[in-house]
């Protein structure tokens, strides 16, 4: 964190302590702000009203008068704490998934200050967010201040087809791997404990006056330390649109390196884990939003066909010969019987796991690969769910999980044996 | 008369049969030398190839990113590349050693020159490696990416670039070693001048109507894709 001004220091004298902070991080967002400051503003005045609490926005030196703008809609109803967070020219450069450029840096701002103030929870919430309510800070901060939770994600209203990375990728691969049934694991706004506050303080690397957090968004860690986890039901998610958005193929590549990456600091933690569990939820519960759409599938179906005849060099490294004879079959399917199967669909996942661990070729290359495989997927999931009721999309959903969690056997024998057993 | 020319052939034939035998000595320590280099190669190249795979070399350089350097090493195994390339350079040693016995001032030369010349092979070997990696690299990329920009010839792309980043490095590394001279950047900038005129002529004339209609379709996809992408999110 930098150096804290005179005034904030002031500041934090002044408040004392607080039991709930918001954390809101902000660059360039005074289009989007007003809505996040009043709804954390009509929470704290109604529901938490009982609770001490403090704002802060931490912000990365925004040029459109975010923090000013903000510092108005506050006024004095709610304690401000306004700091600054470094923002590192390569964070500036790369369009993040989530969030505001260099979110990592921004959070652990946050926790500092969180902590100096001794506070029970730390929520923080996206400042691009258009249909956040006071609902939504109340169903964050009450787990971990009533039922003494760690960690609480966000599970939003979203469509059946919404969020397929999610979907056929990282909510099964976290459940088989670490135990845990997180609906959307990779949720933006999220609330923490003052444990695990304290958990990612202590991780800080106090090289100068630069520090770098564990990116707080990461929910393996939480599960491998042993933290109590939760999930929220929220509305449905709207996000102001933004200027530079990620391609699918870079957004698998940022999603799969957050996945893929520890496996290897937790393998001996998740090679123990045999079954899943479910994690305790909160809010009303939200049905999948299963009205019909009419989406081209073909064009998916082309890409993975595509991808078969240009990429099969590239895959013959990251996959089996098993797993390469069952695509090949799958590219002679005519587009009405396209069909994608669930365990081949994780064992895929699983080889690419594994060619990431081995870095049998560049990474980014590696992930980037998977793109047309994803593609093939989510047109074979899409064709058999187009019809289908939230009732047929959660079972469907369900099957998936549990075979990536029969398939976890093959991902134990490949990690501990890749020469002696190919498939 | 006749004593005379026995005389010269005796004279003749005494100075072949001393300079033979003068040349015998060192002829027999070259044949030695280069055995003995050769032992020592073969002794070498087990020592290092049986060291490397005891430490599961070829393993460990994929782990640290090298993994293109299998594909390119004979047998796909690093380590016998790393023992084949110490194996000859005992026998390159070697072979001078041996000729330096044959005839010193020969040697002498042959050595300064060569030495002379080893900065420029190592640049021009630095320059090729690092130009073939590169050109693996990007062609790489290049498919990749246009593989999921659903590119119907993204294999014919990643090949031009491979072999443009290739042409690129060899005509380097020609000029390091002295080979060629202008004509080695004469005959590059004209091939590489050539295919961006050619591409332009196919663009601009030959495929006109081909690359509006292939733009139209694109747009015409950017948009389904535009009003999908407003509702849906891959993540």
């Amino acid at each position: 964190m930098e150096a804290l001004s005179e005034e904030t220091r002031e500041q934090l004298g002044r408040i004392g302590t607080a039991r709930v902070v918001v954390g809101i991080p902000t660059f360039n967002n005074r289009e989007t702000i007003g809505r996040i400051a009043e709804a954390s503003l009509a929470a704290l005045s109604n529901h938490l009203s009982s609770e001490s609490a403090v704002i802060v926005n931490a912000d990365g030196a925004s040029k459109d008068g975010t923090p000013e703008h903000l510092r108005e809609v506050i006024g004095e109803k709610v304690p401000l704490i306004q700091v600054r967070y470094p923002m590192y020219p390569v964070r500036r450069l790369s369009a993040p998934l989530a969030g505001v450029p260099g979110r990592q840096e921004a959070a652990g701002t946050i926790f500092a200050l969180a902590k100096q103030l001794g506070a029970g929870v730390c929520a923080v919430f996206d400042a691009d967010l258009e249909s956040v309510t006071p609902e939504w800070i109340e169903r964050m901060v009450a787990p971990v201040l009533e039922d003494g939770i760690d960690l609480v994600v966000p599970c939003y209203l979203r469509h059946k087809f919404d969020g397929m990375i999610n979907n056929g990728i990282v909510s099964p691969f976290l459940r088989a791997l670490y135990g845990k049934r997180l609906r959307q694991p990779v949720g933006a706004d999220l609330s923490f404990s003052a444990r695990l506050v304290d958990f990612y303080a202590a991780q800080e690397n106090s090289s100068g006056d630069a520090p770098s957090f564990a990116d707080p968004w990461d929910t393996v860690p939480v599960i491998a330390n042993g933290f109590r986890i939760g999930q929220s039901f929220l509305g449905p998610r709207a996000v102001h649109p933004r200027e530079v958005s990620p391609d699918l193929s870079d957004t698998l590549r940022q999603v799969l390196t957050t996945v893929f990456d520890p496996l290897e600091r937790t393998a001996s933690f998740w090679q123990k884990v045999r079954s899943s569990e479910d994690v305790p939820w909160f809010g009303p519960a939200l049905a999948v939003d299963a009205e019909h759409v009419d989406i081209n599938i073909k064009r998916m179906i082309d890409s993975f066909r595509l991808g078969c005849q240009d990429l099969a060099g590239i895959w013959n490294v990251i996959l089996p010969p098993a797993t390469l004879l069952d695509l090949r079959r799958m590219l002679r399917l005519p587009d009405g019987e396209f069909c994608f199967h669930d365990e081949v669909w994780a064992r895929t996942v699983y080889d690419f796991a594994l060619g990431y661990h081995q870095r049998v070729i560049g990474r980014d290359h590696l992930l980037k690969a998977l793109t047309p495989l994803y593609l093939g997927w989510v047109a074979s999931f899409v064709k058999e769910l187009q019809d289908a009721n939230a009732e047929q999309v959660e079972q469907r959903q369900e099957r998936l999980s549990r075979q990536f969690e029969t398939q976890k056997r093959y991902l134990i024998s490949r990690w501990r044996w890749p020469d002696r057993f190919s498939p | 008369m006749s004593s005379q020319i026995n005389g010269v052939f005796s004279q003749a034939s005494a100075r072949i049969a001393k300079s033979v035998a003068d040349f015998l000595p060192g002829l027999l320590a070259f044949v030695l030398t280069l055995a003995f280099s050769a032992l020592l190669a073969f002794i070498a190249r087990r020592m290092i190839r049986g060291f490397l795979r005891g430490i599961d070399f070829d393993q460990r350089l994929k782990q640290w990113g090298f993994s293109e350097l299998a594909e390119w090493s004979p047998a796909h195994s690093p380590s016998l590349l790393i023992a084949a390339i110490t194996y000859w350079l005992i026998i390159l040693v070697g072979v001078l050693i041996g000729i330096s016995a044959l005839d010193a001032s020969l040697t002498q030369v042959l050595v300064l020159r060569l030495f002379n010349y080893v900065p420029h092979v190592l640049a021009a070997i630095l320059i090729v490696t690092v130009g073939f990696f590169l050109a693996r690299f990007f062609a790489r990329s290049v498919l990749i990416s246009a593989v999921n920009m659903q590119v119907q010839s993204a294999r014919l792309l990643s090949l031009g670039v491979k072999w443009l980043v290739m042409l690129l490095a060899g005509a380097m590394a020609l000029e390091h070693l002295g080979i060629g001279g202008d004509i080695v950047q004469l005959s590059f900038g004209i091939l590489f001048g050539g295919i961006v005129l050619a591409l332009a002529l196919a663009v601009g004339l030959g495929s006109k109507d081909m690359v509006s209609r292939s733009l139209e379709r694109q747009a015409e996809r950017s948009a389904d894709e535009e009003e999908i992408a407003g509702r849906f999110h891959h993540l």
